[in-house]
């Protein structure tokens, strides 16, 4: 796997002057990602997601992500708060939300379809059709507009070798606009899938871009 | 311990473990004195904890300032049978130039757990959600892993430190909508609904998250609290002025050299931020505007930064607001035209369309900037601008509205050369 560049200095500046592992930074939650069943229940509506490849056919929910789907609903005092939580569930499965998937999301909280897709279509973090196995989103909001953010969106483009909101012909990478990702101070911040690259000029993007190549090669990508 | 930009002129009560990874477990948290404030409240007892935060002065710290105590003072003193409490921690963290919670989040997750307890106990809920921005993927992944050891050590959950008070804590993540920071939009999308604002009153102390009594603080609001609980509210006014007591995250970002979070006294000199803790403004150039509290807030001109003092007071002093204190620097070479037209974009983005004048106003206001950004201005689009802006303001069920006039009004009034030179000579300042 290739060096990527990696500068998150976070509460530091941005000379990337530190001298902790990037494991260290993130905090990363587990090598072999978070439990499928959620864990403790306090925490079940908020694992991370984007870890593996998807299936648009998985079943919602069974086995672990049932108990998972189980501990969310005992959390709230009504069905319907565990709507988003569930919505976050299925598209960690399946990848995107189809209304086909609404639907069946719906029908487990015993909420009307209409009702669903008009509360899934306010939010951005649901995909509305299938996105790359890397979803890149570049912020340009102000902070990071003010230091070059749309150098380094056309960076990606071209690297990616994809137009802005669709996805490689290969299907690994979608590259979008984000809007501020809280990283201000770290110009340019990029998130893809969960994670975070801040401190990104587009002359490290050729080498991000590698790095998450080598990942999917050696199945290490999350 | 790398740490490139501690400034000596810090105070870093709440962020003095940022970057170092031992902080994150509760044993390492422990031994840096982390939950000897939830202690102390189970033993003073609740009107005694919200006291000591009123006594600290400390004033919310997600944008309006509001007296954090008074605040939950307000909520009521008995929980009626079948109307239980609920404390709701902010943790959307978008607007545009702040990036304080989630590194509070991310390297001292504790500190939140234990805030999240005491501001819980104070007004009488038996349970607190934390609201996270759904972006933040890894940082809520740190603080799933200190909830969960706060679980297993008796920390929180049905009999807290063998008192018999039940806090239970549940994580729960957004999914992306800069709406649902409003207080009222938060709580609507918590219940599995749109993340609209409600209209007020009535006012969440009285129905709130489903409907029942609910407080709701930022991050860094309950960041700061186990602190005051343990050293106690004269302690944290040490710091700051009579009006702003005690210590504030700045997210510096834009044109300066160490851009960052500094942990400062409120009250600090801006140009000293700037100039003296940030480095100033790389290769020698001017500086041309502050926005000073996030992209919610008037422009200030380079003048007005002078002798500006970073209190919520003295921010007002100068015209603008110190919401989060997300300082966003830019110097000589930024154009003003464009960046105000970039926030539009936001707002008209991020409107949740409920009200005519923000639905309308922020996309009139985002398509009239592009077009003078791009040299096809009018010579009464200035005004057009102004009329929006007028219209969106103080007409709407949330103040998001708001948040788009202030930066377009103050833009014009103070840099209305680089609109007009636009306009007419479809020109953009400063190119060759
Ligand atoms: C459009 C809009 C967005 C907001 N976003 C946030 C946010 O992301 N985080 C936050 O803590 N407060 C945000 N607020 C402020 C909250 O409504 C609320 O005042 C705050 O969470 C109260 O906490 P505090 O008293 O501790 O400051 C926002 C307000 C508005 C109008
Ligand atoms: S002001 Fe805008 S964001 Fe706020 S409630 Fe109205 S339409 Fe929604």
């Amino acid at each position: 796997m290739s060096e990527a560049p990696f500068r998150n200095p976070g509460w530091a500046g941005n000379t990337g002057e530190f001298d902790l592992a990037e494991a260290d930074v993130r905090g990363v939650v587990a090598s072999d990602g978070p439990p499928a069943d959620g864990g403790h229940p306090s925490v079940a509506p908020s694992l991370p997601y984007m870890l593996a490849a998807k299936d648009p056919a998985a079943p919602l929910f069974e086995g672990p992500h049932l108990e998972r789907f189980e501990k969310i609903k005992s959390r709230y005092p009504t069905a319907r708060a565990a709507l988003l939580p569930a919505l976050n569930l299925a598209q960690e499965l399946r990848g995107f939300l189809s209304p086909e998937t609404m639907d069946e999301v719906a029908a487990l909280l015993g909420l009307s379809n209409a009702y669903v897709r008009g509360v899934a279509t306010f939010y951005t973090m649901y995909n509305k059709r299938p996105v790359g196995r890397f979803l890149v989103q570049v912020c340009t909001n102000i902070s990071c507009n003010l230091r070059g953010a749309e150098d380094v969106l056309a960076a990606f483009l071209a690297h990616a070798g994809t137009e802005l909101g669709e996805t490689s012909e290969d299907g690994t990478f979608t590259v979008v606009e984000a809007e501020c990702l809280a990283a201000c101070g770290f110009p340019t911040c990029v998130q893809i899938n969960s994670r975070y690259f801040e401190d990104v000029g587009p002359a490290d993007v050729p080498g991000i871009v590698d790095r998450l190549q080598g990942e999917l090669q050696s199945g290490a990508a999350v | 311990m790398a740490y490139p930009y501690r400034h000596d002129r810090e105070v870093r009560v709440m962020s003095e473990a940022f970057g170092d990874p031992a902080a994150r477990t509760l044993e390492g948290w422990k031994a840096r004195g982390g939950y000897q404030g939830i202690a102390r409240a189970l033993e003073i007892g609740r009107a005694a904890t919200v006291d000591e935060v009123k006594a600290s002065g400390l004033r919310g710290r997600g944008g309006a300032g509001f007296p954090t105590g008074v605040k939950w003072s307000f909520m009521p003193r008995e929980q009626n049978p079948g109307r239980p409490h609920y404390l709701l921690c902010n943790a959307d963290e978008s607007e545009p130039g702040t990036f304080k919670d989630r590194e509070i989040i991310r390297w001292t997750p504790h500190q939140l757990v234990e805030g999240c307890l005491i501001g819980a106990y104070a007004i009488g809920a038996a349970h607190c959600y934390i609201y996270l921005r759904g972006e933040f993927f890894e940082a809520t992944g740190v603080l799933a892993q200190a909830l969960e050891e706060a679980y297993a050590a008796g920390l929180a959950g049905p009999d807290v430190l063998g008192s018999g008070v039940q806090i239970d804590l549940t994580l729960h993540v957004g999914a992306g909508a800069y709406i649902c920071g409003e207080e009222t939009g938060l709580m609507n999308s918590l219940e599995g609904r749109r993340g609209e604002p409600r209209i007020k009153p009535p006012f969440p102390a009285a129905a709130g998250a489903f409907g029942m009594p609910t407080t709701i603080n930022n991050v860094e609001t309950l960041a700061a609290v186990p602190g005051i609980l343990r050293h106690g509210g004269e302690w944290y006014r040490q710091w700051g002025t009579e009006k702003s007591p005690g210590t504030k995250l700045f997210c510096v970002s834009g044109h300066v050299s160490r851009p960052g979070n500094y942990e400062l006294p409120l009250g600090f000199p801006m140009m000293d931020l700037i100039e003296d803790v940030c480095g100033g403004i790389p290769g020698g150039k001017a500086l041309k505007a502050v926005i000073p509290g996030g992209s919610s807030v008037p422009i200030m001109s380079a003048d007005e930064c002078e002798s500006c003092e970073l209190c919520y007071e003295g921010v007002a002093a100068a015209g603008s607001m110190l919401g989060c204190a997300s300082v966003i620097v830019m110097d000589e070479t930024a154009d003003i035209v464009k960046q105000v037209r970039r926030m539009a974009d936001f707002y008209a983005h991020e409107s949740c369309g409920q009200c005519t004048p923000c639905r309308e106003g922020t996309a009139w206001a985002s398509r009239i900037l592009r077009r003078i950004e791009e040299g096809r201005g009018k010579p009464d689009d200035l005004d057009t601008l102004l009329q929006i802006s007028d219209q969106m303001t103080g007409t709407t069920i949330c103040v998001l509205s708001d948040s788009l006039a202030a930066p377009i009004v103050s833009a014009i009034e103070k840099f209305r050369d680089e609109f007009l030179a636009l306009i007419r000579r479809g020109e953009r300042v400063g190119a060759a």
